[in-house]
């Protein structure tokens, strides 16, 4: 989206490359011989079982957490480098772990992604209330939301809100936790929409779904994890029965739809 | 006192002390009173102000055994241990981990105070308060403290927020969520230490949680829920020290019963608003 913004723009660098990586809280890993490579404009899905370190992979790449083998870049520089990668990565948590039963204002919340970038102490001014209003605008939501409580809105705009707050900071790899949890159908779509606009301007998307299927017709590939990558590539080539066994235990039945995609059923598989 | 006229009352020293206590109780109960509600962590306020009477025993234990020192400065270590053990556990234990420590101080409590029998009446005092007690020292150590806490609030508001409404995000967004939890926490159990001398550690969870829940529950925006945690709380305040005038009863319990009477109405208002 923002170009000239990395120093290192000339030379073809990969958004996202992980080498041999691997973490855990205690002596077991709970991702390890972790080693891909996404590039830009890429529009990638991580996907498996509950416990499979779908959430912690986006942790060591935001670099919240750090590998405790190997090394994760984005866009050239190391995860460790917390400063540099903070300003190229949109971030949108699951909207389960927000707590909002107060009269926070859409304003307030996309503000604190802008004040944070800026300097959580700095105070932000108008040209910064106009970014703000300006990424919800570009979510497809009304200017007058802005002054609205966020704990009044529907799951579907929420979830918008919290994408606005990621794109008002302009970054060039865009993060999403679980966006589709508590989200009707018109507001998927409008979200998938949107990130097919961004990756037009050149945004890289990295999203983590349990359940790939509202997703299967629009990225270019899939990560299945189970604690370590079971496939990594297009859809079709991942979502094969011998790769869905060994993440999930099971077998999972496969449906292919009008347009040819395979479709994994999961029914009670997931938690 | 009735056979005093209304205008000489009012310029009494322990009235002007007690009005003078009031006005600084409902700034911690705007500022902190808001945060702890934002933050989801009204236990903290009824932890740190009950451990704050251990660390106040402990205190006046030792001034008995030769090391003078003012009770108020163990209330605050105490209370802020107990924020520390608060921010130190995980997200789903942070209630037992407030509990534990609040039941831990009260064993201390009592069992410092079952050890200088003689003083137990200093540390009961703290128990229930009273806002024609407070004296000029009390006063400065008071309006310090809070002063100081208004300015960290101020400082620190946005990552305050930012923590309270979604501390995911907030780490994501490269702030230190820990260090700013840990800070907040802190200056929640600071201001519920504030308020012990003048309502007492039974009523501290009224005074500082009540006004701001119920304006929670009444405000649009957030700086109205900090505006009207202020007005209930000093009006509440006032109240009771009008009551207390009249007829003799404890000034902090009314301020209490009316801030937490004002609480259940404006939840009925909120339903009845329909949203």
């Amino acid at each position: 989206m923002v170009k000239g913004k990395n120093e290192k723009e000339d030379i073809e660098i990969d958004a996202i490359t992980s080498k041999g990586v691997e973490f855990g809280y205690g002596e077991q890993p709970v991702l390890f011989d972790i080693t891909f490579t996404i590039k830009k404009e890429e529009f990638v899905a991580i996907t498996g079982p509950n416990g499979s370190g779908k959430t912690t992979l986006l942790k060591l790449i935001l670099g919240i957490l750090q590998p405790r083998k190997g090394e994760i870049r984005v866009m050239g520089y190391s995860t460790k480098e917390r400063d540099k990668i903070m300003n190229l990565i949109g971030f949108m948590p699951q909207k389960e772990h927000i707590s909002s039963n107060f009269p926070i204002l859409v304003r307030d919340v996309v503000m604190l992604g802008l004040g944070a970038r800026k300097g959580i102490m700095k105070p932000t001014g108008k040209a910064d209330e106009e970014e703000g209003i300006q990424a919800i605008k570009s979510v497809g939501l009304d200017e007058e939301i802005w002054m609205e409580k966020f704990a009044e809105l529907s799951g579907g705009q929420q979830q918008r809100v919290l994408l606005a707050r990621a794109l008002a900071i302009k970054p060039e790899i865009l993060l999403l936790d679980e966006p589709f949890n508590g989200v009707d159908i018109p507001s998927q779509n409008k979200i998938l929409d949107l990130i097919s606009d961004l990756r037009k301007k050149g945004v890289t998307v990295l999203l983590v779904v349990h359940n790939v299927n509202p997703l299967l017709h629009h990225i270019d590939k899939i990560m299945l994890l189970k604690n370590r990558i079971v496939a990594f590539g297009k859809p079709d080539e991942v979502l094969t029965d011998k790769n869905l066994i060994s993440a999930y235990g099971a077998s999972i039945p496969i449906i292919y739809c009008e347009e040819g995609y395979a479709h994994p059923v999961y029914s009670d598989i997931h938690g | 006192m009735p056979d005093m006229e209304i205008s000489e009352v009012l310029v009494q020293p322990y009235m002007l002390r007690a009005i003078a206590g009031i006005i600084l109780i409902a700034i911690n109960a705007s500022v902190a009173g808001s945060f702890t509600i934002f933050r989801n962590v009204s236990f903290l306020v009824a932890g740190a102000s009950h451990s704050a009477l251990a660390g106040a025993a402990l205190f006046i234990l030792l001034g008995v055994y030769g090391f003078p020192a003012n009770p108020l400065i163990g209330a605050l270590l105490f209370a802020i241990a107990t924020a520390f053990v608060a921010g130190y556990a995980s997200k789903e234990e942070t209630n037992t981990a407030i509990g534990i420590s609040f039941a831990m101080s009260m064993s201390l409590a009592i069992l410092f105070i079952s050890m200088i029998r003689e003083y137990a009446a200093k540390v009961w005092s703290l128990l229930i308060g009273d806002l024609f007690l407070l004296t000029y020292e009390d006063l400065y150590l008071i309006t310090f403290v809070t002063f100081l806490s208004l300015m960290i609030a101020l400082l620190f508001y946005k990552a305050f927020l930012f923590i309270s409404f979604d501390s995911e995000g907030a780490t994501a967004f490269g702030l230190n969520t820990r260090r700013y939890n840990y800070l907040l926490l802190s200056l929640i159990a600071i201001s519920a230490v504030m308020l012990l001398k003048g309502v007492g550690a039974i009523l501290v969870f009224a005074m500082l949680v009540a006004p701001a829940a119920a304006s929670n529950e009444l405000a649009s925006n957030l700086r109205d829920v900090f505006i009207y945690a202020f007005i209930i709380a000093l009006v509440s305040g006032f109240v009771g020290i009008a009551i207390s005038f009249f007829f003799e009863v404890s000034p902090g319990a009314i301020a209490s019963l009316l801030a937490t009477t004002i609480y259940f109405f404006s939840l009925l208002a909120r339903r009845f608003r329909g949203d």
